[in-house]
């Protein structure tokens, strides 16, 4: 699209140099030494007084990842990463793993209430957002809190950090991690089976439909630190939850490291429904600093009649290597993927989503909206495949690109591989201006052009908008800074 | 962490055949030197595998297990009757043909009077000539690293070299005629070259086709340039159509469009065990128009891959990709499109289709239409979809008494019949039809 005057406003919104996030808290903390080895593994793994089972988990994966190379496949550009330079693990000194509220430091409480994330109970229950969610709030490598604890174990369900679900239900780590996505799945994969520090542990019981929203909200505050955590969540047969993920780092000029994992499993009749509004540090205007945002996010349909739905809006990072996926491995089971990614600056996004058909009567749909700006460059990348026994496999998948300047770039680079006749695949791609026929339909029934575009602007990324859950549509309202004219919801 | 590539035995008994034959290969000192360059070329590159993203879905590697004979100078007896055979329903068609048996310009079973505004000379003649011509030739495959058009170059055997005048419209369509003949399978590299003159029109024909009786191996590795003058409208098809059981076709189309060219081109492939297409499309002026269309038609074990890239690098352009194909029992269709518009590029307006038809539970189509765009004011969209034959579709047929082997006949045949269409000039378009039902009806 050319650039006209109103998107281009609402596109600079969310531009680099307005980065609301970028304060940075003071806090001391405690670091394990810089670099990578054994023993960083070691220190880790003893920090959180880990099962012996684990520390050996980290170890095989530190032994594959070192015979493993970076991946340079992905259309996206940046200098060597020297992954001796890095910090490992880095916790506020004061809170070494959750702790009630109470004891947090308030330093802390001041951060994540800056940041717009209400950890307090009882404000939550005051209204602050409107409905209740309960928030997993990891700084740097460690989580800080977890919130509404009680009332979600009366319902059975268990929401902690997953150090602490090591220590209370290591039979259930033990059986699932690693199950999705394998420690030498990927270069970043197998980095963070080694190091991961902390993350989100979700277990909701057989026929429990999880009372609220249940989400994690990730800080990165310590300069040359990686952050490396790992969310596995399981829904057992008959459940239902909706999880939250949200990020955001300070400014610097340094480019630091994301790499997670999430793994995510619904068994028969199961359905996960899982979002993120990934905003962390993008870097300034001339593409200095900012979020290497390399992430692994696969979901499991392993149980019949499952589902599994992603849902992503991508405005942050410095670059972004990300595709959620579903393996559809139980019959009728689902798996859904909405996207919207806006890259402006420098910042460069290569997502998507794999669609892998197992199971029979599988079905997926996958819509990803992409607009780029400045000089960024946005890559919509996605594999639907259906195996040989995969009958009746279907997909759908939409794919639109909107180009705000000519110094940008779009791409969409999809596979799709049928190895069954009975598979019905459907693919669809865009990239296009808006149409002038559209526009004289709208501005011929009394809207001006710049409502008229907003109008059309908001037509497009739609179809994803609706599918977030409530408590994030405010926020990626004011992300995308496109107002939605109550047609959502 | 380097690792030390083991060559093939196809690898290595390419460049063996390299040695053997490459004095006898026709051409100036000046063409032997490319050729050299070229053979060095490919063994340093080897044949493409799968961990080469152009290549991930066709692993010549492991599909071409060794190096048949080179072709050089072959004399097979033949009359025009057989070409007529070999022809089929093409040889119908009021054509000015080219005809080359087994990779050699065979000038007796060629149309003997010449064309009004085309001049046709056979490469081999013009490679030892050393002409102005050689030069341009050479430069355009010397910086290329495909390593299939790198074999090409070092084998180049024969094909065509038209010159179409500025301003002619040429009466008759131009059919180059490949044929295949001869119970000694071998390996064949062609080469045409055509240059069309500005506002020319012309329509031209290739043809890969076999003589009953031939080897059931064939190799063959086709290159063909064309360069469309500014103003000019060219029809471009090629039909490959083989019987054989063990045929590998691996052909490279290279088109560089002038100003307001106007390009269709349509590929019928069908009865090849390994066949790869790749068209290159370069935009070299404004308002140009690109029309591209494809058949392939698969059964058994055959693998057919078609891979386009269509460089939209000037203002104002237009293609049009449509490809088409028909999978039985274990076969594989492949599709790769990729669409790249340069910055400068506005007012790009570019569509592509590629539709897999699954007729059995085992075949398989992949595939991959790419977009890659750096500039804002354009309109570019894909869709690729697969699909068995439609069971409503079916039923309406059976309904109206129509027995359902006809009636598959016929919802394959329109289902083609779209991309077919495109072809303007009716008689090819009813000979391609025609080609294919000879396909459907062997089942």
């Amino acid at each position: 699209m050319p650039a006209v005057e109103s998107t281009i406003e609402q596109v600079k919104e969310i531009d680099v140099d307005k980065y609301k996030y970028g304060f940075e808290t003071d806090i001391e903390s405690v670091k394990a030494p810089k670099g990578l080895n054994e023993d960083i593994i070691r220190y880790i793994s003893e920090r959180k007084n880990e099962p012996a089972w684990m520390l050996e988990w980290r170890l095989d994966a530190y032994e594959r990842w070192k015979a493993m190379r970076e991946p340079t496949w992905a259309r996206v550009e940046y200098p060597k990463i020297d992954f001796e330079d890095l910090y490992y693990y880095s916790a506020p000194k004061s809170t070494e793993g959750p702790k009630s509220l109470d004891e947090v430091d308030p330093e802390l409480l001041a951060t994540y209430e800056k940041l717009g994330i209400p950890l307090r109970e009882q404000e939550v229950l005051a209204g602050v957002q409107g409905a209740k969610v309960a928030v997993d709030a990891v700084f740097d490598s460690v989580s800080v809190v977890t919130t509404f604890k009680e009332e979600l174990s009366k319902a059975g369900v268990i929401f902690c950090s997953i150090s602490e679900a090591l220590q209370n239900h290591p039979e259930i780590v033990k059986k699932y991690l690693g199950t999705v996505v394998p420690k030498s799945d990927n270069f970043y994969a197998a980095l963070n089976s080694a190091v991961f520090s902390d993350g989100s542990f979700v277990y909701i019981p057989q026929g429990v439909r999880c009372p609220m929203e249940l989400s994690t909200y990730f800080r990165i505050n310590e300069r040359e630190t990686g952050q490396f955590e790992r969310t596995l969540i399981i829904a057992d047969k008959g459940s239902y939850v909706s999880y939250l993920e949200g990020c955001t780092a300070p400014m610097r000029d340094e480019n630091q490291l994301h790499a997670a994992v999430v793994e995510l499993i619904a068994l028969d009749d199961a359905e996960i429904k899982y979002s993120t509004v990934q905003n962390w540090y993008p870097g300034d205007k001339d593409g200095k600093g900012g979020i290497y945002n390399f992430v692994t996010k696969r979901g499991d349909c392993r149980g019949h009649h499952s589902k599994i739905s992603w849902t992503q809006v991508e405005t942050g990072s410095a670059i972004t290597w990300k595709y959620p996926s579903c393996i559809l491995r139980g019959d009728n089971s689902r798996g859904e993927f909405y996207s919207i990614a806006v890259s402006n600056g420098y910042q460069q996004i290569d997502s998507g989503t794999k669609m892998i058909h197992l199971g029979k009567n599988t079905s997926s749909r996958i819509v990803s909206k992409g607009i780029a700006a400045g000089f960024s460059e946005n890559t919509y990348r996605g594999l639907v495949s259906a195996h040989r026994k995969a009958a009746n496999a279907r997909n759908f998948t939409q794919c639109d690109s909107l180009l705000i300047g000519n110094k940008c770039g779009a791409h969409t680079v999809p596979y799709i591989e049928a190895k069954t006749s009975t598979a019905h695949f459907e693919h669809e791609a865009t990239t296009s201006k808006i149409s002038d026929d559209k526009l004289f339909y709208c501005m011929q029934r009394g809207l001006s052009e710049e409502e008229a575009v907003t109008l059309i602007v908001n037509g497009f990324v739609r179809d994803v908008l609706q599918q977030l859950p409530m408590e994030f549509m405010a926020e990626t309202q004011k992300l995308i800074g496109i107002s939605l004219e109550g047609s959502v919801g | 962490m380097s690792v030390a590539v083991m060559k093939t035995k196809a690898e290595l008994s390419f460049a063996e055949n390299f040695d053997q034959v490459h004095e006898q290969l026709p051409g100036s000192p000046a063409v032997k030197r490319a050729r050299q360059m070229a053979a060095d070329r490919f063994a340093e590159l080897g044949l493409p595998h799968r961990r080469i993203e152009e290549w991930k879905y066709t692993d010549l590697r492991a599909s071409v297990k060794d190096a048949l004979p080179v072709r050089v100078g072959d004399a097979t007896q033949m009359t025009i009757a057989d070409v007529i055979v070999a022809l089929g329903p093409l040889a119908k068609l009021d054509a000015h043909r080219m005809v080359l048996v087994n990779g050699a310009y065979r000038k007796e079973l060629s149309s003997p009077d010449q064309l009004a505004g085309l001049e046709l000379e056979d490469l081999a003649s013009v490679l030892a000539s050393g002409s102005e011509h050689t030069e341009g030739l050479i430069s355009l495959t010397a910086r290329d690293a495909d390593a299939v058009l790198a074999l090409n170059t070092a084998y180049m055997t024969d094909g065509a070299v038209a010159r179409v005048q500025a301003g002619a419209r040429l009466e008759k369509p131009l059919l180059i005629a490949h044929l295949r003949a001869g119970r000694e399978p071998g390996f064949t590299a062609h080469r045409n070259v055509i240059e069309v003159g500005p506002k020319a029109s012309v329509q031209i024909i290739e043809a890969f086709v076999s003589l009953p009786g031939a080897a059931s191996e064939g190799q063959s590795n086709a290159a063909t340039q064309i360069t469309v003058g500014d103003e000019a409208k060219v029809a471009h098809v090629k039909c490959t159509v083989d019987t054989g059981e063990g045929i590998t076709q691996l052909s490279n189309w290279m088109i560089r469009l002038g100003r307001e060219a106007d390009y269709s081109g349509f590929q019928l492939t069908q009865g090849v065990s390994l066949a790869r297409n790749q068209i290159f499309v370069a935009f070299d002026g404004e308002d140009a128009k690109l029309d591209l269309s494809g058949v392939f038609l698969a059964r058994g074990r055959e693998h057919i891959d078609t891979t386009l890239v269509v460089d939209h690098a000037v203002p104002s352009c237009e293609s049009r990709e449509l490809f088409k194909g028909v999978l039985d029992d274990q076969s594989r269709g492949v599709f790769q499109g990729k669409i790249i518009v340069q910055q400068i590029a506005q007012k790009t307006d570019g569509k592509q289709m590629s539709q897999g038809l699954l007729l059995s539970p085992d075949a398989e189509f992949d595939s991959k239409p790419e977009l890659e765009i750096f500039a804002d004011d354009v309109a570019c969209g894909h869709g690729a979809t697969c699909t068995e034959l439609d069971k409503d579709l079916m039923f309406y047929c059976g309904s109206r008494g129509i027995p359902p082997d006809i009636a598959r006949g016929l919802l394959i045949e329109s289902f083609i019949g779209e991309a077919v269409e495109k072809v303007e000039n009716q008689p090819t378009a009813e000979a391609i039809m025609e080609f294919a039902r000879g396909w459907l009806a062997k089942k």
